[in-house]
């Protein structure tokens, strides 16, 4: 993937975060839970960031090193997108 | 033991309904709840179910439009943050409702159909609603809303499968529900007219496949393979009162919507106690919750917490006990009679979905 591209969430698919901190989206099916790394990436995915600037932004917040970052973004954008809950 | 988080609701919102296909769900004495509940019990069961920690509702029925109260439903769902599913067949959709609707906060709405065409689609109806169906679907992806197709799968339709994804295609339906028809309620009784062959199971595999491949990144396509035709079954509900609750339109709160087919299970109503109350303690939900009620095969099976030893509905309607194994699986002692029930020819007449009861 570019890092150009801007991801959002697909219709009828929703972020949300729990007040004890677990986070999920809604989906016309029902729950997906997400684990944090997920979480942590799809909260920056707001249809206006590229997947360079959400790589960078967990980067930054993170620690961790780039190339890490960017293909763990690459994979679940991926995966999501193949399940119809990210557009890109 | 303690109840886990609830996080799905299913409002049952009425029984009515001007279709009559033969494949429902709903239960078969469906005149038994035609005391419905009143609008503000509705407002307060969402505004429980919030409180609870539940994130999904589905509004359904029956044919949950004809509730002129629908929208203020919606708008209650829609203000506590819940995420709100209209299911719905479609042909009371005009542009007033649905705008109405959306207004009030609405995020996706499920359109079945019965066929793809509208011959087929109005004789499993039972009655000409194909062509206003379709205009319903236009509609909504007008507006560009989230929709998802669905299409229930029997053995009358089975074989229109690839027509089913055309029509789909030529809508611009981005996720298709292609359902295999479960047996509970009307479905069980027509179970011998509507069980799939296995043939048209195989075609129909090698046609979803297909599609997948062809359409991918445009439509999803869900084709579950029938309980029936499967080896082990599924985590239904996930598991009894681990994450589902269903409220009817007389207010008894089911585990699962084809609970209330279960006569040796009492199911508490809405009226009567808070729902919390009924989810953690009540005895329908907490009766086979967890694993601790579960028989041998199940109790010292490696997938007991992963199918909770699959649909207890099911179990009942097929062994008499709901507390038996589910005998879709491949290890239970009562399997056979799933053996049994797929090699009946189904010459018998469908029984279309009536308020009245049959004999
Ligand atoms: C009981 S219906 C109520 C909503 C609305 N009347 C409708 O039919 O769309 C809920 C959903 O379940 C589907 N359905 C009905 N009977 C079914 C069965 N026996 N197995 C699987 N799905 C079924 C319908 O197509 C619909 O999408
Ligand atoms: S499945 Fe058919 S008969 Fe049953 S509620 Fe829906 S439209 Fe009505
Ligand atoms: S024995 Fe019970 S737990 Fe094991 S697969 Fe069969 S139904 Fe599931």
């Amino acid at each position: 993937m570019t890092g150009t591209v801007v991801p959002r969430m697909s219709r009828g698919v929703r972020f949300h975060r729990d007040p004890d901190g677990s986070a999920m989206l809604l989906v016309p099916e029902g729950i997906v839970r997400l684990n944090d790394s997920a979480a942590a990436t799809l909260e920056l995915v707001d249809g206006r960031r590229t997947l360079t600037a959400i790589v960078d932004a967990l980067c930054v917040r993170y620690a961790v090193p780039r190339e890490d970052a960017s293909r763990d973004v690459d994979d679940l954008i991926e995966r999501l997108s193949r399940r119809g809950y990210v557009d890109r | 033991m303690n109840a886990p988080r609830p996080t799905s609701l299913l409002c049952e919102l009425t029984y009515r309904c001007n279709l009559q296909c033969p494949y429902c769900y709903n239960p078969l004495d469906l005149e038994s709840y035609r005391d419905e509940l009143p609008t503000e019990t509705w407002l307060r069961v969402v505004a429980e179910a919030a409180a609870m920690g539940i994130l999904h509702v589905g509004l359904s029925g029956g044919e949950p439009t004809l509730r002129r109260d629908l929208p203020e439903i919606v708008a209650a769902a829609s203000r506590a943050g819940l995420y709100t599913n209209l299911i719905t067949q479609g042909t009371f959709l005009d542009d007033a409702r649905l705008d109405t609707l959306l207004a009030a906060g609405l995020e996706h709405v499920q359109i079945s159909v019965q066929a793809p065409t509208e011959a087929l689609a109005d004789q499993i109806a039972g009655t000409r609603v194909h062509a206003n169906k379709e205009r319903a679907i236009e509609r909504v992806m007008r507006r560009n809303v989230a929709l998802t197709l669905n299409c229930v799968l029997h053995r009358g339709n089975h074989d229109a499968i690839a027509d089913v994804i055309a029509f789909a295609e030529r809508h611009g339906i981005a996720k298709l529900e292609l359902a295999n028809v479960q047996f509970y309620g009307w479905a069980y009784r027509n179970r011998a007219a509507l069980l799939p062959t296995r043939e048209q199971i195989e075609r129909a595999l090698v046609v979803v496949a297909a599609a997948r491949a062809r359409l991918a990144g445009r439509m999803q396509i869900a084709y579950v393979l029938p309980d029936y035709f499967g080896d082990r079954p599924k985590a239904c509900m996930n598991g009894w009162g681990q994450a589902f609750l269903t409220v009817t339109p007389d207010g008894r709160v089911l585990p699962c919507p084809a609970a209330a087919a279960i006569r040796t299970l009492h199911f508490e109503r809405v009226q009567d106690r808070p729902l919390a109350g009924i989810w953690e303690s009540s005895e329908s939900f907490v009766t086979y919750r967890g694993t601790a009620w579960m028989p041998e095969p199940c109790r010292s099976c490696d997938r007991r917490e992963i199918d909770w030893g699959g649909c207890r509905c099911q179990a009942f309607l097929l062994t008499g006990d709901a507390g038996a194994t589910d005998p879709v699986c491949g290890l239970s002692p009562e399997h056979e009679r799933v053996i049994a029930a797929l090699g009946v020819d189904g010459g018998e007449p469908l029984i279309p979905r009536r308020m009245k009861q049959p004999v």
